[in-house]
């Protein structure tokens, strides 16, 4: 074990504590290790609805289902064929098994790559390599822990695992960069503030953890080759806010420290292996760097990864992949995984972080546990009295904004002509497809804002597609192989509108709205065109396109 | 009573509220504005412009983002190991100095007061943003309007052809931390974001779709949305729908955003700097009745060489302050708009081995200019380093109480969110009267 | 010459909590005059086993001292103020007070034969003095008093050449300008953009400048130093930089930027044989950085006990003088008298 400083005691005795309760007194309460994912999730969300008496929505229907889960395993909305296949099917098993085709699709490679993409590079740097590398490690469904060893230590001589060094690659610049967005992104702590002066507010961040978890990573560089390195020597010194100077020790959010065994390096070796340094840094033809014998960034990878003590890759990661599907963190917000901001379900993050550490941090198992559950289907409508019950309780499903990815790949399936899109495509066509419908959306994917946390829909949004030409080039074209192509070809109007809603809402249309765009289209028999993409552009800039509800 | 208004009944309070056509969806009320929407210039309009210029307020912040520092500018310490190498200089009013930096702002007290005991605490620029953005510290359960949402809603017009609210951000340091928060307000309220461009994209509609149709098909699509909403009433999908409703409103706020349509001598006198150019936009939107613009000037934060920074940025705000004042009071809007400059926090009195001065929010300065102040006024006082606050010391929620008395809002009124009502700011905050005409 | 760099110690340290900007050693001493931020002018004996700043009489300065010069029978000071004045070195006593530039003073330097003296300031004028008179001979214009963004420019740097027949200064957009002294007639100009970091995206103001020239003593090169382009413009978080000119033919020879040196190189001195160089500096902390003239190579590189504003050698260049943010420093650069002789810097 690790040792751990005294200032870090705080958190070790709080993590300690939530599993002691967790296994002592209420024993009787914790699901068995082996219980299925979703009936451990129903068991604790259920529980605590109950126990607050508490009204919570009910299962959403057949349309909606197919619709949520095809976004958040395929990263689309389902084509008209498969909605209605869904829907039609007497299969009893029909839900598990459409999960489980969505989970070896190869769309859900895709929309998994573009999840962690977001998450990883925060829209900085992402080149094609890189999301290659990303698509390669979910299509093995490599184990999380891999990945995150592999962006940490990745080696250059390794043409795989070179590309996974991307992450701290464009960061490797500035030693906060690596250093904030590591710990907000891989242990969901957002340890800046502790730059400065300890935390005020949350005593398990100070100074010593800030500049402790920098001195990992302040040895790294890149050379002018594009190639990360780390020195054979170096210390981070910073001041406190009373001003004494100290120097950091390695130490990770824990507490637990290491120490560098003492290295005789002459005053000369000293001065070669800088000169070195500064070469590689300037000269692209200077020698490639030689591994360092101690490794700062090495040990921190054994100390994120020693999952006995506090699991925080684990926790970050389950609690990252909840609030994708379920609209908010366990923890929320997701980068404030301290003390002083505990779970909405402290047992059910406990029980599923020792889950995924048994199953070594498989993300698809995971994945497909939430998906399988209660919480994650029920209705987003709320139809009992009064105010809707807290988000934190999910009783009721959080609407959530499609990502940029998601919104531009919707739009395309939704404006394409629906018998593009048979059932009895083959997994290799398909695939093909996907391919190059990721590569024409990425373009409209820019312009749509990523949601954050108080993420609105701004009236830059809503300008673009009232006013922008590429709205009209896009989606509204009327060749054969678009929706509006394959619209001009029913003669019957209702049988048409039928067909857009279907195309565009996965569901039929209502009376009342077939109602009015019918009115709309027979008020302007004498541009007919122009109604019809009219008619298409009041349906794709709806909220239901929109949202994931 | 001029001419033109015989569309209406008459009477002139009827003569603009008549056009309701922001969210209205009926295509045939619409019609007959249509024709005029996008060639409508509300500053030409002489019956709009007439009933604009009437009682309307306005606020421009003027926001120093990334944290000023008070000694370079509205309360110097001339001498102190603290005061840094510039000298404080008098200014129009006998008895106040201020930093040498500002001596445009020093010959204009007369319309200025200055506050320099805040106290906010908070030193972080996300924390220090949002407080004084919304006047008071964040709730854990209810989400709580910024003061530009509140001015918009409490002085704006709910069939406005102008944007209410606009914020300008250009440089990307900082800009997550001005992002707009309307809180329960909802979307109606957010403010209309510009970054990259001073004049918003996408306002004009394609030429191949006419006037009619563009408002029917957004008046379909609004159709079509209502079954949506029904039972989730989240911020978010209300977001949505108050994006698509505002479009045409802002379509026909165009020409605002263009300097273009300034004269060239006017130009001239802001000068050439982007935030000069920003300071002459926000005179045309308060002109033409927007009540709430924000001019983001990011980046204040000079934890290194504090006083090159400043000569700097102190030059740039000290011009355009002046520059925008001058103007203001030259088209007698000056009495009807309350200028302010705010920022995160200020800058320690210590000076660090850069030159720099790092955070600091126990005692820092704002200024306000303007509508309901009392000119050439200075409240509080800083100890000889500006370190504490010797005098008068203040927090947020009461310099927001003192920025909506002076507009005429009354700081006490409550919303009503559920049972619970939310007072426009906290409890107990106490309004300045120092600086209140 | 016993004068070795690398084997650069330093000896002595003495703190305040002001900060020292500039600075003069009086010939064949340890004494020093320092220039204050608490606006004062200050003797002091770094030979002492305790030293104690004196300090000078008279209305003094109403800003920080930026400048110090010992002409020749007088020590001028400028300051942030916009005034130079003139001490009685032996009294400590102002005999002369002159309202010279309309801005900051940035800077006031000493000609090699101690009669003429040069004040720069944020006028963007250097003005060119008599020591003795005080008549003000020249006032050179040409650096333009805004930066191509709009705001107002710095001028921060100026040297004389070892002969006194020159002058260089040089500003915060990297523009220097090579004058004669005597007429005040602008000889050539070198441009060293490199030095000025302007922001349009992130944080829209700049940061740097050239900082400090300096002439080798055969008067052929001229250096300047400064920092080189920085990301985050909140901090000195660039690197160090110098620029070494054939400044005759207008060319670099050198550009010599260094990482783990950040921050600003307040003031550059050649070697008396021009086989090396000094530049020292720094960002929160300081450094004291040997360059060999010919290579551009670091000779010894240490990190100062503060940022360093300026500094001087004594004749032998045996004994280093660094006054800075707090503190002064004084640095030992030869062997210790009874260790082996070690060889000199190679030629």
């Amino acid at each position: 074990m690790p040792t751990c400083c005294f200032k870090s005691s705080f958190i070790c005795a709080a993590l300690l504590l939530s599993l002691v309760v967790t296994q002592a007194g209420l024993a009787a309460d914790v699901p068995a290790a082996d219980r299925p994912i979703h009936e451990v999730i129903d068991h604790f969300v259920d529980g605590r609805i109950e126990r607050l008496n508490v009204e919570s929505a009910k299962q959403a229907d057949d349309l909606t289902f197919v619709r949520r889960v095809t976004l958040d395993l395929a990263g689309r909305i389902p084509t008209t064929a498969e909605v209605r296949g869904y829907v039609d099917s007497s299969d009893g098993e029909k839900k598990d098994s459409t999960i489980d085709r969505l989970l070896a699709s190869p769309d859900f490679a895709y929309h998994q790559r573009n999840e962690l993409d977001a998450v990883l590079m925060l829209g900085m740097g992402t080149t094609n390599e890189w999301r290659q590398y990303l698509l390669e490690a979910v299509r093995e469904n490599r184990p999380w822990k891999q990945m995150f060893r592999e962006m940490m230590l990745g080696r250059e001589d390794d043409p795989t695992h070179k590309t996974a060094l991307s992450f701290l690659k464009v960061r490797a610049g500035s030693v906060d960069d690596m250093t904030n967005d590591s710990s907000r992104i891989f242990f969901g702590v957002a340890i800046n503030c502790a730059k400065c002066h300890d935390h005020p507010l949350v005593l398990d961040w100070q100074q010593d953890h800030y500049f402790g978890f920098t001195s990992f990573f302040s040895r790294t560089y890149l050379t002018k080759k594009g190639t990360l390195a780390e020195k054979h020597g170096g210390e981070v010194k910073f001041k406190t806010t009373e001003g004494k100077e100290k120097q950091a020790k390695f130490m990770f959010l824990t507490g637990a420290t290491i120490e560098e065994p003492p290295v005789e390096r002459s005053a000369d070796q000293r001065k070669k292996d800088d000169a070195e340094v500064k070469l590689q840094m300037k000269d692209e033809k200077a020698p490639a760097p030689k591994a360092p014998t101690f490794s700062p960034r090495s040990e921190f990878v054994k100390l994120a990864m020693a999952d006995s003590d506090a699991p925080f890759l684990a926790r970050s990661i389950i609690n990252r992949t909840w609030a994708r599907l379920m609209g908010q963190g366990l923890v929320h917000p997701l980068d404030q995984m301290h003390s002083e901001n505990p779970p909405s379900h402290p047992k059910l993050l406990d029980w599923l972080t020792r889950d995924l550490l048994s199953h070594n941090y498989d993300l698809r198992r995971l994945v497909r546990g939430i998906v399988l559950s209660n919480a994650y289907a029920r209705s987003s409508r709320w139809e009992g009295e009064g105010e809707p019950p807290l988000a934190e309780l999910f009783a009721v499903a959080i609407v959530r904004p499609l990502t940029p990815e998601q919104y531009a790949l919707s739009l395309h399936v939704a404006t394409s002509n629906p018998e593009n899109f048979p059932l009895d495509v083959s997994s290799e066509d398909w695939a093909k497809r996907r391919e190059s419908m990721e590569n024409g959306a990425r373009g409209f994917a820019s312009k749509i804002e990523r949601p954050s946390e108080h993420f609105l829909v701004s009236v830059d949004e809503a300008l673009l597609f009232s006013n922008n030409e590429q709205i009209e080039r896009d989606f509204l074209r009327d060749s054969g192989d678009r929706l509006i192509g394959s619209l001009k070809t029913i003669e019957n109007r209702q049988q048409m509108i039928e067909t857009a809603f279907w195309a565009v809402n996965s569901r039929p249309p209502a009376a009342e709205e077939a109602a009015a765009m019918d009115a709309y289209l027979s008020a302007r028999k004498e541009r007919a065109d122009e109604a019809l993409k009219q008619l298409v552009w009041s349906m794709i800039t709806g909220p239901e396109l929109r949202f994931n509800y | 009573m001029p001419k033109n208004n015989q569309n209406f009944c008459g009477s002139p309070e009827h003569g603009v509220s008549r056009r309701g056509f922001l969210g209205a969806a009926t295509a045939a009320s619409a019609a007959t504005f249509a024709a005029d929407m996008t060639v409508l210039d509300a500053l030409k309009n002489p019956v709009l412009a007439g009933e604009l210029k009437k009682q309307q307020k306005h606020v421009i912040v003027l926001w120093l983002a990334g944290g000023a520092s008070q000694l370079e500018t509205w309360d110097p310490k001339p001498g102190r190991p603290t005061g840094g190498p510039f000298r404080p200089i008098q200014t129009s009013v006998s008895g106040i100095e201020i930093s040498e930096l500002l001596p445009k702002m020093a010959a204009r007290m007369g319309d200025t007061a200055i506050i320099r005991s805040l106290n906010t605490r908070i030193g972080d620029h996300g924390g220090g943003s949002r407080l004084m953005s919304l006047g008071r510290r964040p709730d854990p359960v209810v989400n709580l309007p910024e003061m530009g949402a509140v001015v918009a809603r409490e002085l704006g017009r709910a069939d406005s052809q102008v944007p209410d609210f606009v914020t300008f951000y250009s440089s990307t340091e900082g800009r997550g931390n001005a992002v707009g928060m309307p809180g329960f307000l909802g979307a109606r309220y957010a403010p209309m974001f510009l970054t990259e461009n001073s004049v918003p994209n996408n306002l004009r509609a394609q030429k191949t779709i006419t006037e009619v149709d563009h408002q029917d098909r957004a008046a379909l699509r609004q159709l079509l949305a209502q079954r949506f909403s029904r039972g989730r009433n989240s911020g978010i999908v209300a977001s949505h729908n108050s994006a698509y409703q505002r479009v045409r409103g802002l379509m026909a706020s165009e020409k605002l955003f263009d300097v273009a349509q300034e004269p060239a001598a006017v130009r001239a006198t802001y000068g050439p700097t982007q935030f000069g150019e920003q300071c002459l936009i926000a005179r045309r939107l308060i002109e033409a009745g927007v009540p709430f613009v924000k001019v983001g000037r990011a980046w204040w934060d000079s934890h290194g060489q504090n006083f090159e920074t400043h000569q700097e940025l102190c030059a740039d705000l000290d011009h355009s302050m002046a520059t925008l004042l001058d103007d203001l009071k030259q088209r007698g809007l000056l009495e009807n708009t309350l200028v302010l400059t705010m920022a995160e926090f200020g800058r320690t009195p210590n000076i660090n081995g850069s030159l720099g001065r790092d955070h600091f929010a126990n005692a820092w300065s704002v200024s306000l200019s303007g509508c309901g102040i009392k000119g050439g006024s200075v409240y509080g006082k800083t100890d000889e380093n500006g370190n504490t606050v010797a005098d008068g010391q203040i927090d947020a929620p009461d310099l927001f109480a003192t920025i909506y008395k002076a507009l005429g809002i009354d700081h006490e009124k409550h919303y009503q969110i559920g049972a619970r009502p939310i007072p426009l700011v906290d409890f107990g905050a106490k309004v300045v009267k120092e600086v209140l005409a | 010459m016993t004068s070795d760099p690398s084997k650069l110690k330093k000896t002595k340290e003495w703190s305040t909590s002001n900060i020292l900007f500039s600075m003069e050693r009086v010939a064949g001493t340890s004494r020093l005059f320092f220039g204050s931020s608490d606006f004062k002018m200050y003797e002091i004996d770094m030979a002492a086993e305790k030293p104690e700043p004196v300090a000078f009489n008279g209305e003094g300065h109403q800003s920080y001292v930026t400048g110090v010069g010992l002409a020749a029978d007088s020590i001028v000071s400028g300051s942030y103020d916009g005034r130079l004045i003139w001490w009685n070195a032996e009294k400590k006593e102002q005999t002369r007070a002159v309202d010279a530039h309309a801005k900051w003073i940035r800077g006031v330097f000493v000609a090699p034969d101690k009669q003429t003296v040069v004040s720069i300031a944020d006028d963007m004028v250097a003005k060119v003095w008599d020591a003795q008179s005080g008549e003000l001979k020249h006032t050179l214009v040409d650096h333009k008093p805004m930066t191509p963004h709009h705001y107002p420019s710095m001028l921060y740097g100026a040297t004389f050449s070892p002969d006194g027949k020159l002058l260089a200064t040089a500003d915060k957009v990297g523009h220097i300008v090579i004058w004669e002294t005597d007429s005040g007639k602008k000889v050539t100009e070198l441009e060293a953009p490199g030095m000025y970091t302007w922001d349009p995206k992130q944080r829209r103001h700049s940061i740097g400048g050239i900082r400090s020239v300096a002439f080798s003593p055969d008067g052929k090169l001229l250096a300047a130093g400064g920092i080189g382009k920085i990301g985050n413009i909140d901090h000195l978080g660039g690197p160090s930089r110098v620029e070494v000119f054939d400044w005759k033919a207008g060319k670099r020879l050198h550009t010599l930027e260094d990482n783990k040196l950040k921050g600003l190189v307040e003031q550059i001195c050649f070697h008396e044989s021009g086989k090396w160089f000094l530049a020292a500096g720094g960002d929160h902390g300081g450094f004291v950085s040997f360059y060999e003239t010919a290579s551009g190579k670091a000779i010894k590189q240490e990190k100062a006990p503060m940022h360093v504003h300026e500094f001087a050698f004594d004749e032998s260049y045996e004994t280093l003088y660094t006054v800075g943010h707090g503190k002064i420093a004084v640095w030992e650069l030869r062997e210790k008298e009874d260790g082996p002789v070690e060889a000199p810097v190679p030629a």
